[in-house]
């Protein structure tokens, strides 16, 4: 009933009712969507519009902008530190995803594969549990950690191996990495639950027959498990590319970018243009591109899924 | 679940394979994820065993049970926290309401109120998922900066609710037009309104979504760093710019090493207690896929 209503009131062939009437018969729906739109409009859309406009801009904060074209972007692109930046992040990003991806599903593959299901429940709860902990602790953790006498220089000492042992966040050649492997053993509760749910996902039939044909433990795994697990590893591999790009907080918390630049990511690179330097216009260019980048990224994401679909 | 036969037997030998040795032979899974959860878990081991030390004790070893129990450490952590604690709770607690109540509003009216423009404006928010934060953080501070709002809790709780919008409609929306139409359309018959029929139909029945959406907000809310250290003043600040303060020289504003860990321990106990009762909520949430992007 409510379909033909639609289509008398709404359809071309409505040329009885006019267009005012039927915005005033769908006031009620406004009226719904009214408060969402005002916090959006001020909160997110006039500042994204103020974004990437300021990107063609001087803007410093105080005096009112000038449009001064491309001019922020053909700076971005000879900026030396813009180019260890992005050095940086993609080291990170090479590094970073294949942690956010594997051990997180191999930990789903061996919970699943228990034949108990309350111990199933259990271990999926256990690995939960260190989201109740709020992530600047975890970093801030790993910040001591990885201090000269934290954790690992006294687990390197345990182990003879003091010719290890070194400052790891101010020392120039180990703090890019010492921030990308913190979080041993990587293992994410988001991410495990994704690919637990895309295994449950797997129909029992599939799994039976797979069982009868001998193909057990890695053969499966590789065989069926993977393949039929391809939305969630699509999702986690968007999902940690753009993660990846986005990396602002562990920057501050462990070395503000520092020793030098050897743990500047661009993002970083852009806040600090702003917050320290005040110099928001090229900072709006630079975030200007960093969205681009994120968007040319989304786009392959899915031209390459519809291939192969 | 997508497979409830599986959920409905928890340990049903439903499979003739399945002997006596099936238990041991698993025996090397159970020690490879027993190994892996004591791993995932150490940094609260840490914490805890760390937060009961004196600073002498600490100092000497950080990785035993300590011989006994300082409790001065929680004393000194509550004094620094327990304005933060109340602040976090504020934002967050009116923040996660906002988003929701907002947001169930709008989903409803996308899923089941026809207006022209409808599919437009739903693309609107649509596109919001594409913008990512940081794009939108420096004019959004400035923003906030220009409401007079001095650095108080609304100066977050405002920007919150917007930014929690376009995932929760997505969320919530699919979730009603999964709702039988019938329901509707026989409270229609009755004289209901729409507002009567999103508040006394759809809402009741969609409790669990509503609790699982509130959850996958709250912990980035929680957990968020950069907005509440850019707009927020002294008083208003929250725990996690306290925790930020409190390592430095000479530890900050707590005291000493041991009662920093204290205070992680604190930092943990509202989650704690939210996820002790709403856990389900968020496996179940994530896993039963009604969650996903």
């Amino acid at each position: 009933m409510s379909m033909k209503l639609q289509r008398s009131t709404l359809g071309f062939a409505g040329r009885r009712v006019s267009p005012l009437e039927r915005l005033w018969r769908g006031r009620v729906g406004y009226l719904f969507i009214l408060p969402t739109f005002v916090f959006l409009g001020y909160f997110l859309y006039f500042p994204a519009w103020v974004s990437l406009s300021g990107a063609f801009t001087d803007w410093d904060g105080f005096n009112s902008p000038n449009f001064i074209g491309l001019e922020n972007f053909t700076r971005a692109f000879a900026d030396p530190i813009m180019g260890t930046a992005a050095q940086n992040n993609i080291i990170q990003a090479l590094w970073g995803i294949p942690l956010a991806i594997v051990p997180s599903f191999l930990a789903a593959e061996l919970i699943f594969s228990l034949r108990d299901l309350r111990a199933q429940y259990a271990y999926r709860t256990l690995f939960v549990i260190p989201i109740v902990v709020p992530s600047i602790v975890g970093l801030l953790l790993w910040r001591s950690f990885y201090g000269s006498g934290g954790l690992i220089n006294q687990l390197l000492g345990y182990a003879h191996l003091e010719s290890l042992q070194r400052v790891w966040l101010t020392n120039a050649s180990t703090a890019l990495n010492a921030i990308i492997f913190m979080g041993f053993p990587w293992i994410g509760a988001f991410n495990l639950l994704i690919f637990y749910a895309g295994l449950q996902g797997i129909s029992s039939e599939i799994r039976d027959a797979a069982t009868l044909d001998g193909s057990v433990g890695l053969h499966r795994i590789l065989n069926i498990d993977i393949p039929l697990c391809i939305p969630q590893f699509r999702l986690m591999l968007i999902l940690s590319l753009l993660g990846s790009a986005q990396r602002l907080v562990e920057p501050i918390v462990m070395t503000n970018g520092g020793p030098g630049f050897a743990t500047t990511y661009p993002i970083l690179y852009m806040y600090n243009t702003a917050v320290q330097e005040g110099d928001f216009g090229y900072s709006m260019a630079l975030s200007f591109i960093l969205f681009v980048v994120i968007l040319i990224l989304n786009g392959i994401n899915n031209a390459v899924a519809k291939r192969y679909q | 679940m997508s497979s409830p036969s599986q959920a409905q037997q928890p340990t049903a030998p439903s499979k003739p394979r399945k002997t006596k040795h099936g238990g041991w032979l698993e025996l090397p899974k159970h020690l490879t994820l027993g190994l892996l959860v004591l791993l995932t878990l150490f940094p609260i081991y840490y914490i805890i065993v760390n937060s009961f030390k004196t600073v002498t004790e600490l100092a000497t070893s950080n990785l035993n049970l300590p011989s006994h129990l300082e409790w001065n450490n929680y004393g000194l952590a509550w004094t620094a926290l327990q304005l933060p604690l109340l602040n976090t709770s504020l934002i967050v607690g009116a923040g996660v309401l906002g988003i929701v109540a907002l947001a169930a509003l709008s989903a409803y009216a996308f899923a089941r109120i026809e207006f022209p423009g409808r599919n437009a404006l739903f693309v609107l928010v649509f596109a919001l998922l594409l913008v990512p934060g940081f794009l939108t953080l420096i004019p959004l501070f400035l923003q906030i900066k220009k409401m007079n709002l001095s650095g108080g809790h609304l100066s977050l709780i405002l920007p919150y609710i917007a930014g929690g919008q376009a995932f929760s409609i997505f969320v919530l929306k699919s979730f009603f037009e999964t709702l039988p139409k019938e329901l509707f359309e026989a409270a229609k018959v009755d004289g209901a309104n729409d507002f009567q029929m999103f508040s006394r139909i759809a809402l009741p029945l969609s409790v669990p979504i509503l609790v699982t959406v509130a959850l996958i907000n709250l912990v980035p809310l929680w957990n968020d760093l950069l907005l509440p250290r850019l707009v927020l003043n002294e008083q208003s600040k929250t725990v996690t710019l306290a925790l930020l303060s409190f390592t430095g020289v000479p530890m900050g504003q707590i005291g000493n090493d041991a009662a920093i860990n204290a205070g992680y321990v604190l930092a943990s106990l509202p989650l704690v207690i939210v996820m002790g009762f709403l856990m389900r909520y968020y496996i179940e949430g994530l896993t039963s896929g009604s969650v996903k992007a």
